[in-house]
Formats: structure tokens, sequence, C-alpha cells
């Protein structure tokens, strides 16, 4: 099972606030936080092929030219599944993973989701019609390692389109 | 392991960082900070550790030009007490979902002052007996009222917030300001608080013990405070504190609720010996909590991030550790926590957990061998760079010098895993680039947009 990741520029490892004019950029594998999943992907038999991020302010001043490009890298790439996130409770970021994760789904046949936690209520209000959005902590808060296991479980069950995929979504999701 | 541990912490970590009292507490205490930073500047200035600085304020000012300073920190460092109880009063009247938090606030720094003694004796050199005067004594609103601070704000805004829910209010016609409206609303609950602690200080008066403040100080603040002083206490924070961060939950956020008021306690009193002329004798204030067991934030990453920058073969150490390390120099490491990443990656967790426990031993030994001076009352702000922050809340270049030891240490500690993860890093770019596929040209340059 392929997987593609969407993150912002201190998820990938290419430095936290100090850096948030990152472009656009796209990497083979899985790299940054990405390790920090690679356990739980590992269970269901999902490896990361692609991860594709850009600095949250970068994000804001040019937020179509994002949300097209990063829609078309993924239509490119084909994979089984786009995770855009986990952008715990960080709001450009959620704001972004939101908007391409919607924008997937509706332009493409790629299957995609965004993962944040509650703070980004605004975000979460707009978009959870839009796109599936897994629950998550806030940075440092607990459970993330669960929540991890929870979206593991939707794509499983979204990729292989199991008759639980609607439980699991109302289990998992906002 | 690493799962049942975490079965184990979760719930932990939850309980700790959720319960209402625990995080009013936490939270109330941090309204305080930025008055002891603020004060402690004042302090540092009167008290700095450099005579030719000191005699050449004396030829300007005059003799005596420390006693002006000394109001502001005095009043930064000996009202504590009050100062604390009326931000968990505040904290807590938003925990209970009260909107007027302020009057929450207020009745319970009312309350404290209610069963504080407000009859001070001064026993005058040669006098016959005792003067007796009305008013406060910073005796009973600095460290030694801290416990009972935090059990009356609980108490009062407990009774507060619970008279307001039960509607026990005045209500006034609509058209009335909404101020107005708030006062008249908090009347009754107010005076449900205030009665009570008005019975309490009368319970106290018949006890031996005559004020609540010398039986919550001898029967639970002198006992918890008492757990500082032990030789492991530091480390058992330390440990706990970044074993919660390994698995993404903020760590001194959870600890900080049971070990917070310990630490102030012991910071405090090392201030209150050094004015009243006496040694001090705390070694884990939070000054060497903060500035000789982490250094760049949790896991004291420091040292990591120097290696990254200037020791790393792949790109991605590389460039992270150069992007990190001026934040790293502030006490931040949000960068490499999550973009290393260090939260659930195994590799990692040793040196993590490891460093700032060897770190607080060194300071310890080093401490209790005099090699450097015991950590004064100062409270600085956690982002006060290495080097400058030992010499100011030591008042000696021994406590630059036994940081700058203790991050040789943090790099060797650090040495063998950062080999491996650039190893394993340099794999990974290297046979990404020896396997050429149509993933290697990603590139958001030339991708058709229809």
């Amino acid at each position: 099972m392929k997987i593609v990741l969407v993150f912002d520029q201190g998820l990938a490892g290419a430095g936290g606030k100090s850096n948030p004019n990152v472009g656009l950029n796209a990497a083979k594998g899985g790299i940054g936080s990405a390790l920090m999943i690679e356990s739980h992907f590992k269970e269901i038999g999902a490896e990361v092929v692609a991860t594709l991020y850009c600095g949250n302010e970068y994000f804001l001043n040019n937020q179509d030219e994002v949300i097209t490009k990063m829609t078309a890298m993924c239509k490119k790439l084909n994979p089984d599944f786009v995770v855009c996130g986990p952008c715990f409770n960080f709001p450009d970021y959620a704001k972004m993973a939101a908007m391409i994760s919607a924008n997937i789904l509706s332009k493409t046949t790629v299957k995609s989701c965004a993962m944040m936690s509650k703070e980004n209520a605004g975000v979460i209000e707009e978009y959870k019609d839009k796109t599936p959005i897994v629950i998550m902590p806030k940075k440092g808060g607990t459970g993330l390692n669960d929540s991890y296991a929870a979206l593991c479980r939707l794509i499983y069950n979204t990729v292989n389109n199991t008759a639980d995929l609607e439980k699991v979504k109302a289990e998992v999701c906002y | 392991m690493m799962a049942k541990l975490e079965k184990f912490l979760m719930p932990v970590a939850n309980a700790l960082s959720k319960n209402k009292i625990l995080s009013a507490i936490r939270d109330g205490f941090l309204v305080t900070v930025p008055i002891t930073i603020v004060g402690s500047i004042f302090l540092l200035i009167s008290n700095f550790p450099v005579q030719g600085f000191l005699d050449l304020m004396t030829s300007i000012f005059g003799a005596g030009w420390d006693a002006y300073l000394g109001r502001v920190s005095a009043i930064a460092f000996d009202c504590t007490a009050l100062l604390s109880c009326l931000g968990i009063g505040y904290c807590y009247t938003r925990e209970q979902g009260v909107e007027n938090k302020i009057a929450g606030g207020v009745v319970a720094l009312v309350s404290f002052l209610i069963i504080t003694p407000q009859r001070m004796e001064v026993v005058v050199e040669g006098a016959a007996e005792a003067a007796k005067f009305s008013g406060l004594g910073f005796t009973f609103l600095g460290t030694a009222g801290m416990f009972l601070a935090m059990i009356v704000a609980i108490i009062s805004v407990k009774l507060f917030c619970w008279a307001t829910k039960k509607n026990l209010v005045i209500k006034l016609p609509d058209g009335v300001p909404p101020a107005v409206m708030d006062s008249f609303a908090s009347l009754i609950p107010a005076a449900i608080s205030m009665t009570f602690f008005f019975v309490v200080g009368i319970i106290f008066a018949m006890t031996p013990y005559k004020y609540a403040h010398y039986f919550i100080y001898e029967i639970l603040q002198a006992p918890l405070v008492g757990l500082g002083r032990l030789s492991g206490f530091e480390v058992i924070y330390q440990f706990l504190s970044t074993l919660f961060w390994f698995f993404g939950i903020n760590g001194p956020a959870v600890t900080n609720t049971i070990f917070g008021p310990i630490h102030k306690a012991l910071t405090l009193e090392n201030y209150e010996a050094a004015a009243a002329g006496l040694e001090m004798t705390n070694i884990f204030t939070a000054g060497f909590s903060d500035f000789f067991c982490n250094f760049g934030g949790g896991g004291s990453t420091l040292g990591l991030v120097i290696m990254m920058a200037f020791l790393g073969k792949s790109n991605r150490l590389k460039n992270l550790g150069r992007l990190s390390l001026p934040a790293a120099i502030f006490g931040i490491n949000e960068p490499i926590i999550f973009g290393l990443p260090i939260v659930l990656n195994p590799l990692m967790a040793i040196p993590f957990i490891l460093t700032p426990c060897i770190n607080t031993i060194i300071g310890y030994v080093a401490t209790i061998t005099g090699i450097m001076p015991i950590t004064s009352g100062v409270q600085l702000p956690w982002t006060t760079p290495i080097v400058f922050s030992g010499y100011l809340v030591t008042g000696s270049v021994m406590g630059s010098i036994v940081q700058i030891v203790m991050l040789i240490v943090d790099i060797a500690i650090y040495y063998p895993f950062f080999k491996l993860l650039d190893k394993r890093y340099l794999e990974d770019e290297s046979k990404q680039s020896d396997t050429v596929d149509e993933l290697d040209d990603l590139s958001f340059d030339d991708l058709s947009l229809d």
C-alpha cells in the first residue's frame, strides 16, 4: 500500500517557526515526523513513497498555487492514500491540510484524509464534510500513539473499502 | 515494553494534566513568573557578583542605593503566596467554567487575607515587652504561606463557583450596565466564601496553632518541601519530564503539577536565607532545574543539535541542525522534537531520557563538593542561554564552567546515537541516488495542472 504524506516545514524537519517560507518541496520516502508513524504503517502493510511539504507562511501567501500543485502531484504519484497531517494544534498547517485533502478528494480519484487536534475547531467545522479529519491530541497532549493507530484503521478500511468503513470513520474522525 | 509503559503513563498524564485543581495551581503559579523574573533582575543588580560594580554604584548613588532596588524584589518574592492565591483563584474559576474570573481571583485573595494574622509583634531592643501594630507581615505572604494560599484559593473559589452555579445571585432588572450586574451577581457567592474563612479563622484561633498558616506549614508544606531536599528529587523530576515527552506528551506540563510548588518553595527559601544573611541550603531550585539539567530544551538536546550542524554527514541532519541551532541556544527544541523526530523514535529515547539525569547528578555533585556555589533564589527566563545563565544564578564563573562540562558530557552521550542516525539517513540518501525511478525527479515545476 503506497502512502503520500503532506507536511509543513516543522514536521518535515526543515526547521520550525524560524523557517516558515520554505517553498513547495517533494522528497522521496518518509522524512521528519514520518518516522513517528512508520511502525503503525508497517502493521497495515503501508509504505510512505513520498513526502510533500511547504512552509506555513508560504502556504498562507500562495494558497491557490499550493493547493493546486499539491493536488496535481498527488494525482501524478497516484498513491493508495494521502495523509495531510498530523497537524496537532498548528492553525496554518491545519487549514492547509484540510484544504488540500478536500481538493484531492473532489478533483481526483485518490483517497485522502487530514488529521488535527480539536483546537482547530473552525477548520474542522468548515471541512469535516468535505474530507475525513482524524482526531488527534494537541502538541504535548496525551494519546498521540493511539491516534496513529486510528489513522491506520481509517487508511486500511478506506483502501480496502470494507463494510466497516463508515463505522470506523464515525469512531476516529470528527 | 514501550507499549506497556505507555499504557501505564497515559492515564497518569491524563489524570494529572486534566485535573482541574492541579491545572489551576500550575497555571496560577505561572501568573507570578513575570513578576519574579523582574524582581530577580532588581535583585541581581543589587547583589551583582562583581565588587567593582557595587563600589561604582555606591560612588554614584551613595550608600544604601540597593535599598531602593530591594523594594521591587521584596514585593516580587515576599508576596509570592499573595500573588499566587490571586492567580490560582483566577485559573480555578476558569476551570470551573464561571465567567467572572477576576471576581473568583479576588475572592481567593480576600479569603487568604481573612485568615492571615493582622496584628504583628515587633520586639524592640531594651523594651520590656513586644510592641504590637496592625498590619500584614511578609512572613505570612511569602514562601511560608504558599501551600496555604493554594488550599485557600481552591476552597474559596469552589464555594464561589458553587453558589454562582446554584444561581444564588442577586438579579438586577435588564438595562443595568453589565459591570454593575456582574458585581451584584458576585455578592452572595463572595459572602459565602468570606464567611466560611471567617469561621475557619475562629476555629484555628481556638487551637494551639492559632493561625492556619502555622498548621499548614507544619503538617503539609514542611514535609513536602523536605522531599525536595532529598538527593533523588531532581533526577526523578527530570526523568519523568523527558519520559512523558518521548510519548509526545508535554512532560513538564504534567510533572509541574506536583513538582512546581516544591521547586518554587525551595527557590524562595534560598532568597529568604540570603536576604536574612543566612546560608542558602536548597540545591534543587528553579534556577538549578532550568539551567543545570537541560540545555537547548527538554532532553538537553543542545549538544545533539551542535553535532548535527557541524558533524552531520547526511543532508537531513546537517540542514535540520543548522536550522535548529539558533532556537536551541535559547532552549527551544521544537524543530527537532517533531522534525528529527525524537517523539516516538526508540533510537533517541535512551540519550533523550538519560542526558538530563546525568546533568542533574553532575550539577548536584558540583554543588555539594563546592566546585560551584549553590544556586540562589534568582529566577531568570528559561530562555537565558548557557554560560550566561550559569554565571547569573550562581554568581560565579564556576557555574558557567560546570555548564560547559555538562555540554561536553551531553555531546558524548548523544554521539553514538547521533552517528547511528546519521549513518541510517546517509544510507537512505545514497540508496535514493542509486536506484533511479520516477520518484527521484519529483518536482513541482513541471507538473501538468489540468
